[in-house]
């Protein structure tokens, strides 16, 4: 009997807690409509494509189909693994990414800095616009103005040295330049862009705290180091750890479109290794799962960073 | 309020209309040819042509063959993807046509599979399907059996485009050994060909592209097997023959010296193009048909400019050679979800034997007489507006079966004197041709791993010509090659070698 009514208790605070579910619910109706374009989105897009990751487990043929094709377990990720070309491509990814953390994350902050620092306002826009605009021009053409610039053949850098009495320099078929011209290109392209979202967290910081600054004698760069950089760490941070979740996007085009035959043992990563090992031989089961245990390394060392941020005192992405 | 509504309902009716628009043309179909039904059947062709095609063509056919057919036209760039979406939704129309030997590679497991027609035993009953090569044929089958319709493609177009005038400048003649070739493009490096007192040229212009660039064909001048050769019975892959060696060792010094552009590894096709035309190499070797529009573009710029065609390049053996593709572009294929019965199979392979008829094939190639093309000498000359062919005759050249030599339509008329020896030395390239003996077998490794393989193959090449890997280096390669599959595929080659013998 004793029993019965604890269960009768308990369902009883279900339906209350429930109820109360409903009610928040009913009384935010107009918060969650808004959210709704959002979550679908996710759904869609984010969340239904991870079903197609069953097949990394699968010997997936598209005759088939996902439901008709033959499971096999971790083979792929076994076949991954003890592929010779798996740690110089693990190797590869990691060591650019790193290259793209030192060199390249420092320099939109500092041209942020450097801008935020301009008093001119027609000088200032017109630099800003003048360095976000490569981000607007495909990989393609980027690699390609290079080349021409590089090229032995011809090439206007490589005729300048020769000019001056130097060698010419292989830029482009050689393992020693193909990790600075890759980070060169990225920052070319991007550290305009990446100004942008710092520009605006100084924008936000109060006059007030300059104009004491000021009062109590701190020169321009000491203002920017105790009262500007502070001020943009959360952003700084919060956009560090996203860069970090995007360890493994190194951006495939760029680099198949940098990598030959000169240069596969520093440029083959794992995006370009999916691509010819995987698509180009119709090996979908094997690309998704070399996509997978790539997203999972992301995973892990977001987390990892995000911990990290938090042990500093910072907010993190979660 | 109001406002919103009327959008809503507006929307709606747009809709329906071009739904209930699209039912009209059905019925429209159904009573033309007043009694007899026109057989229906879909396909899925890939669109080559930058712009819509215009039905005009499509409309012609339909009424000559009596049928209605629907095309889906599906861009260049994004076909296979979309050939995998139709396969795994099973939605695969009744005709699919395999874009290249590639796309046709991928399929191979799912024709295995039983997915797909087999039509070899049908071919001999119609007129004009039972002309279709049969060494063609075989080299598009799998265990044997023959699955596609195939459309035609010249089996060796390669040789040497050259700058005639410079030659003449320097007195020299047509090359016929690879020491002459050699030789030229020494003289087209150091000896100021063009005459204007400055060291601004070289021999030869190359590309990224070790097959159809200027290395496969030349490595064919030095005996070199096609992709894959005897030495004692035993099927080998072309870099385990010593021919191979001699030509990475040819390109090597060429490279060495100066007499082919330094980064030629990363250029491109429209770049090694570019250093031809406007005056920078002497000598492109590559498709010889190109030589129209190479001199198209070099006339531009230098009115004076002479080029010439050149093949029959005898290597250090004495021997002509010259490698052939398996003389096959795109390959038709039935699937068995869509066409169902083997009436309908007959009624569909009846519709594209009628394509072979000349009649037909004229106007898939080059459209109506009188207003895509004109008769000259018993030829189809082209007329010049290329915006009106690309938009009505170009997009059904591609639905073309078999091509001049296994169909009687028209030959091509050429305006340009060296283009036109140019196809003369095609035609002649069938004289001396290497054939892949690996293109009817089928190898499972190969087939699975084979790009990546040859990956290691191809860099291992660029690396000996550039000078960064000795013998010993490409030795290396080639046992990481065996070690890595290559050892399956030899075996599973040489077995089904074995096998068709």
């Amino acid at each position: 009997m004793k029993s019965q009514t604890a269960i009768d208790q308990q369902t009883v605070i279900k339906r209350k807690m429930r109820s109360e579910l409903w009610k928040r619910i009913d009384r935010n109706k107009l918060l969650y409509l808004m959210i709704l374009p959002g979550l679908i989105y996710f759904l869609i897009f984010k969340y239904a494509p991870m079903w197609g990751l069953v097949i990394a487990f699968q010997d997936y043929q598209p005759y088939l189909g996902v439901m008709g094709s033959e499971w096999v377990g971790l083979e792929h990720f076994r076949t991954l693994f003890s592929d010779p070309w798996f740690w110089t491509i693990f190797k590869n990814t990691l060591l650019l990414f790193l290259f793209n953390l030192l060199f390249f994350f420092p320099i939109p902050i500092i041209l942020a800095l450097m801008l935020n620092e301009v008093r001119l306002q027609f000088f200032k826009r017109t630099v800003q616009t003048m360095v976000y605009i490569p981000h607007f021009m495909s990989w393609v053409i980027i690699v390609s103005i290079s080349f021409v610039m590089l090229t032995k053949d011809g090439g206007i850098i490589n005729d300048l040295i020769a000019m001056l009495g130097f060698e010419k320099i292989n830029f482009l078929l050689s393992s020693e330049w193909f990790r600075p011209m890759y980070i060169l290109q990225v920052i070319w392209r991007e550290a305009g862009w990446g100004t942008i979202i710092y520009l605006a967290a100084i924008a936000a910081v109060d006059p007030q705290l300059y104009e004491a600054a000021r009062m109590d004698g701190a020169g321009r760069f000491r203002q920017i180091w105790h009262i500007t950089l502070p001020a943009i760490r959360s952003v700084i941070v919060i956009l560090l750890i996203l860069k970090i979740g995007d360890i493994l996007e190194l951006g495939f085009e760029h680099v198949y479109l940098l990598l030959n035959p000169m240069n596969r043992d520093v440029a083959e990563i794992f995006d370009t290794f999916v691509y010819t090992t995987g698509l180009q031989q119709g090996n979908y089961s094997y690309s998704a799962a070399v996509g997978f245990f790539k997203s999972i390394i992301g995973l892990i060392l977001v987390v990892l960073a995000n911990r990290l941020a938090k042990k500093f005192g910072e907010e993190g992405v979660y | 309020m109001n406002k919103r509504v009327l959008a809503i309902v507006a929307a709606f009716s747009l809709a329906l209309t071009s739904v209930s628009s699209g039912c009209g043309r059905e019925e429209a179909a159904l009573q033309k040819e007043g009694g007899k039904a026109p057989f229906t059947f879909r396909m899925m062709v890939n669109q080559q042509s930058p712009v819509t095609p215009d039905p005009w063509i499509e409309e012609l056919l339909e009424e000559r063959t009596n049928t209605d057919i629907r095309i889906q036209w599906v861009p260049d760039g994004s076909y296979n993807e979309k050939l995998f979406t139709a396969m795994t939704t099973d939605t695969l129309p009744e005709a699919v046509f395999m874009k290249n030997q590639a796309t046709y590679e991928l399929l191979k497991d799912a024709i295995r599979g039983g997915q797909f027609w087999e039509i070899g035993p049908y071919l001999d009953e119609y007129e004009h399907l039972r002309n279709l090569n049969p060494e063609v044929l075989q080299n598009t089958s799998v265990d044997g059996k023959i699955y596609g319709l195939y459309q035609e493609r010249p089996l060796s177009r390669q040789g040497i485009i050259y700058r005639k005038d410079w030659a003449d400048n320097l007195g020299l003649s047509a090359p016929t050994t690879t020491d002459d070739l050699y030789q030229m493009l020494k003289q087209f490096t150091i000896n100021d060909p063009d005459q204007n007192g400055v060291h601004d040229t070289f021999g030869l212009s190359d590309r990224n592209d070790l097959v159809y660039g200027a290395f496969k064909t030349v490595s064919s001048y030095f005996g070199t097997p096609n992709n894959w050769g005897e030495i004692d019975g035993r099927l080998l892959p072309e870099f385990m023959h010593p021919s191979y060696i001699d030509t990475m060792e040819f390109f090597r010094k060429l490279h060495r010296e100066g007499f082919i552009n330094q980064d030629f590894p990363v250029t491109s096709k429209k770049e090694q193009m570019k250093r031809f035309v406007s005056g920078k190499a002497g000598v492109y070797i590559g498709a010889m048909g190109d030589v129209a529009f190479l001199y198209d573009d070099a006339v531009k710029t230098n009115p004076d400019v002479e080029l010439d065609v050149q093949n029959r390049i005898k290597g250090p053996t004495g021997d002509l050679g010259i490698w052939a593709i398996p003389g096959y572009g795109t390959v038709i294929l039935f699937p068995k979800s869509s066409v169902t019965t083997e009436a309908e199979l007959k009624k569909i392979l009846a519709f594209f034997d009628q394509l072979m008829a000349p009649e037909h094939a004229n106007l898939l190639q080059y459209g109506m007489e009188g207003i895509h093309f004109h008769r000259v000498e018993g030829k189809a000359n082209p007329v010049e507006d290329r915006a009106l062919l690309n938009r009505e005759v170009r997009p059904y050249t591609g639905m073309l079966v078999g091509g001049p030599e296994t169909t009687d339509m028209l030959e091509a008329h050429y305006t340009l004197d060296v283009k036109v020896k140019a196809e003369e030395w095609i035609k002649d390239n069938h004289n001396f041709i290497i054939h892949d003996p690996t293109a009817p077998l089928d190898s499972d490794t190969d087939a699975e791993h084979g790009v990546r393989l040859r990956e290691i193959i191809t860099d291992a090449t660029y690396q000996y010509i550039l000078g960064e890997i000795d013998q010993v280096g490409f030795d290396k390669a080639v046992e990481r090659w065996k070690k890595e599959g290559g050892n399956k595929i030899i075996a599973e080659y040489n077995e089904a070698y074995q096998q068709s013998k």
